[in-house]
């Protein structure tokens, strides 16, 4: 499968590049549109050349739609997780997976930010999480700590038994310098005042 | 066919597919755990314009008459998800042969999110 879309992948990108030659020649004056205009013609006029040339047209458009459908069978299946109960089929949204592991920053007070990714694949299912860390943090133990973390509350919560490979992507480190200016930076909030509040209040 | 419709003496008797998603949808919120029903497009364009009665909860009917749902859920955090969506099946299939009579063929569990 994965030949057939660098495969795909390889044709596209030759037929952008050769639309891409034909336009670079034709802007250059190389290519006058009568030599466009008597290629059309022949290829009109030749019972053999109008063949291969609608031949071609249908192939383009199989190779097109089987690639497309390809894609997006691979993106809707992905997209969810499902298994059946004897009442029916249940299916969890990926988004959900990445819900339940956004709120585990909340556990692990050294995290500042994180970002999942998840996917589910044949092998199990894979979870890429970027995150910013505070500047305290030990970064081994803390990601070790938190890939078993986000192991153990998926396969707590959903249930399953498949494999779960969490990577973790270390985008930011954050000094405490750095948050202590943004708390600085955002205005304090000015109490709301009576008008004539002290008014004939004794001193 | 806008529902279930069953014949006696007197007359026809017409459930209207709202009324089993209304059902189905009591039934699955009562489950703890279930934070609420969740939402679909159209759904959610009717809640725009203030039309909050269309539940998400897909009913279709088959020749055999018989009831297929599609339920989308929000979950709460820190629920047990199988665990959830199979007592929700459950609740469901009961409430519906409870009030209605009708035969259920299957009920698909959909969790949209996780939420506190």
């Amino acid at each position: 499968m994965r030949v057939f879309t660098v495969l795909g992948i390889l044709f596209y990108a030759i037929v952008l590049i050769l639309i891409g030659m034909v336009l670079i020649v034709f802007s250059l004056n190389f290519l006058q549109p009568q030599d466009i205009t008597n290629l059309l013609v022949y290829l009109q006029f030749n019972t053999n050349s109008r063949i291969i040339v609608g031949l071609s047209g249908i192939l383009l458009i199989t190779i097109s739609f089987s690639f497309a459908q390809l894609l997006l069978g691979r993106f809707q299946k992905e997209r969810n997780i499902a298994f059946t109960t004897a009442s029916g089929e249940v299916t969890i949204a990926l988004s959900a997976v990445e819900d339940l592991i956004k709120r585990l920053a909340g556990v692990i007070p050294e995290i500042k930010e994180l970002r999942p990714d998840v996917i589910a694949t044949k092998k199990g299912i894979i979870v890429d999480i970027r995150v910013a860390l505070k500047s305290e943090a030990n970064i081994p133990e803390l990601t070790g700590r938190l890939q078993e973390i986000t192991r153990s509350k998926i396969q707590e919560i959903l249930g399953i038994e498949e494999q779960i490979i969490t990577k973790i992507h270390v985008v930011k480190i954050i000094s405490h310098h750095d948050i202590d200016k943004k708390k600085r930076e955002q205005p304090e909030k000015e109490e709301p005042t009576i008008p004539f509040g002290g008014y004939g209040r004794l001193i | 066919m806008r529902g279930e419709e069953s014949q006696t003496d007197l007359g026809n008797i017409r459930i209207h597919k709202n009324v089993i998603a209304s059902v189905a949808s009591i039934a699955a919120t009562e489950i703890q755990g279930v934070k609420r029903i969740g939402g679909d497009l159209r759904s959610g364009i009717f809640e725009l314009i203030g039309k909050k009665t269309l539940s998400a909860i897909k009913v279709d009917i088959d020749k055999n008459d018989e009831i297929r749902l599609e339920v989308p859920l929000v979950i709460k955090y820190g629920s047990n998800i199988p665990d959830i969506a199979n007592k929700v099946q459950e609740s469901i299939r009961e409430a519906l042969e409870k009030m209605t009579n009708l035969s259920i063929k299957y009920i698909n569990v959909n969790v949209q999110s996780i939420e506190k």
